[in-house]
């Protein structure tokens, strides 16, 4: 089998040509670096992309978090995830890089903050 | 009263932040950061997905996250800024008017920069005919709206034009469950990065229709619906590809526009293709001691390359104060086939030069070329060439000396 994919790593979108039988790679062609070798094989094997959203915040100086996984989660988790995120709520202050929540869906997927938010003090 | 400044820098987002830690590193002490928001970052704040910063911090970060880099050296650099703060008025004399909670407060500088970024398009500025309902919102508002403000823009959306923020968009609002009808653009090809298309579009199964635009707006009080419609080669409607669709919102990705009234007022020339000041090899403009870098000054696809552009231009900036600059001899620059435009318009002393182009089409196998009448000074491939990504290339002082006239072209 050929399939063409774009890459998503960086701005420089190469397309990739992959020929694989039974998940099995034979040829990668256009990959400019290995980063974009390394995503073929999982968009074949199990598609991988960060989540992005965002979580509601109390006394903070921004309403929302803005949260993202911080590794790559299956492709097919990601709405289950956006509406997760619904339900969660965090008291300011929030750091970069402060855990949000665990294992979701029991995927061990988490998810840490991406905004500093202050305290306001009323 | 007049305060005095040594650089004054407008906009307090990613190409200000950036020149003002750039200038503060050269030695300039005397910088002010002048910022209309409540916070530092610009549209950086609510450009929550990921992928800012490969080149320049080697990881992918979301937006508030490379702000935050460069706000945390401006604190503890203590460059000074100002906050709820907004310029009003900017002067050939390089005085500026700014207005917040204290009053009227006027600066003079030695240098100023322009940073103010750019703004989008609307639907004035497109024509849409029809109904006049709530539900329509430019793609960057309900951007804002859904990441900073906490308030959902809508449950079926149409988007129209493919920019970056149209289609980082389209993903955002999937996964905030909303349900995205459909991306049209009426280009044969998408004004956004591929990559975003792949993994804002494709991975959600939203259909790009391509030489489609919204012809009809309906909706008594809310969007009700939009009509689309494929367009032939002469951009005219293809009769019978008129379709209805049932939606309660749309929103418009369809261009930006640097954000130029102050410069104007100031007496700067402005670029009418790239709707920024004209600029020479330093990023200084036809009014001696104004610069400008960043979106203010070119559209730019890539937050890394805003950053570098506002790096690039500290070094005129530290020559201009230091009495430097001597316009020795001016090369002048055209623009040959297959190019929207060049930055910088024009090259008035020989240092190492970086120039950005747009191309006008998608392309494959194409070299740029930089040639005096026919004598080839440089050329480089690219082995695709797409008018969403902004091409950068340095000449070297070497390869402009002795130069009078310099054509560009891509074939």
């Amino acid at each position: 089998m050929e399939r063409k994919f774009v890459c998503i790593i960086c701005p420089s979108s190469c397309q990739i040509k992959v020929e694989y039988e039974n998940k099995t790679i034979k040829k990668i062609i256009g990959a400019q670096c290995p980063k974009g070798e390394a995503f073929v094989k999982n968009e074949i094997a199990n598609p991988l992309r960060v989540f992005v959203g965002s979580v509601k915040v109390t006394n903070g100086n921004f309403k929302l978090v803005s949260v993202k996984t911080p590794i790559p989660i299956p492709k097919k988790y990601l709405k289950h995830i956006g509406k997760l995120t619904h339900s969660l709520e965090v008291e300011a202050p929030v750091a970069i890089g402060q855990t949000i929540a665990l294992n979701l869906l029991n995927e061990k997927i988490d998810l840490v903050a991406t905004r500093k938010v202050n305290k306001i003090i009323n | 009263m007049l305060k005095e400044k040594e650089v004054i820098i407008i906009g307090g987002g990613a190409a200000g932040l950036a020149a003002a830690v750039a200038c503060q590193e050269k030695g300039i002490e005397d910088i002010l950061i002048i910022e209309r928001n409540a916070y530092l970052g610009g549209i950086l704040n609510q450009c929550i997905h990921d992928g800012f910063g490969l080149e320049k911090f080697n990881s992918s970060l979301s937006g508030p996250e490379y702000a935050q880099k460069y706000i945390d050296q401006v604190k503890e650099k203590k460059i000074p800024f100002l906050l709820d703060s907004m310029v009003i008025d900017l002067s050939t004399q390089k005085e500026v008017t700014v207005i917040n909670r204290q009053g009227l407060q006027h600066y003079r500088a030695k240098v100023i920069i322009l940073a103010m970024g750019c703004r989008e398009r609307t639907r004035g500025a497109i024509g849409i005919p029809g109904a006049r309902p709530s539900g329509i919102y430019t793609a960057g508002v309900a951007q804002e709206l859904i990441n900073l403000k906490n308030y959902m823009v809508g449950k079926k959306i149409v988007i129209l034009g493919s920019g970056d923020i149209g289609l980082i968009m389209a993903r955002r609002l999937t996964l905030e469950g909303a349900e995205v009808i459909t991306v049209a653009e009426k280009l044969p090809y998408s004004s956004g990065l591929p990559r975003n298309i792949n993994q804002c579009l494709y991975d959600f199964d939203i259909p790009l229709l391509l030489n489609h635009t919204v012809i009809d707006i309906e909706g008594n009080g809310r969007l009700s619906s939009v009509t689309i419609a494929q367009l032939g080669k002469r951009g005219g409607i293809i009769p019978g590809s008129q379709r209805k669709i049932a939606c309660d919102t749309l929103l418009l990705s369809v261009g930006l526009i640097p954000e130029n009234e102050l410069s104007r007022e100031a007496g700067i020339v402005l670029d009418n293709i790239t709707g920024g000041p004209q600029v020479d090899e330093r990023g200084q403009t036809n009014v001696p001691g104004i610069f400008a870098c960043g979106n203010v000054l070119q559209v730019h696809d890539i937050v890394d390359n805003v950053s570098l552009e506002a790096e690039y231009i500290t070094e005129g900036i530290l020559d201009y104060l230091q009495g430097r600059i001597s316009e020795s001899q001016e090369i002048k620059m055209t623009l040959g086939a297959g190019l929207r435009y060049v930055v910088p318009q024009k090259i008035f002393t020989i240092k190492d030069t970086i120039f950005s182009f747009r191309v006008n089409q998608p392309g494959k196998k194409k070299t740029l070329v930089f040639e005096e009448d026919q004598k080839l000074i440089k050329k480089k491939y690219f082995p695709r060439v797409n008018p969403a990504e902004m091409l950068r290339v340095k000449l070297s002082s070497s390869e402009l000396k002795d130069i009078n006239k310099l054509k560009v072209k891509l074939v």
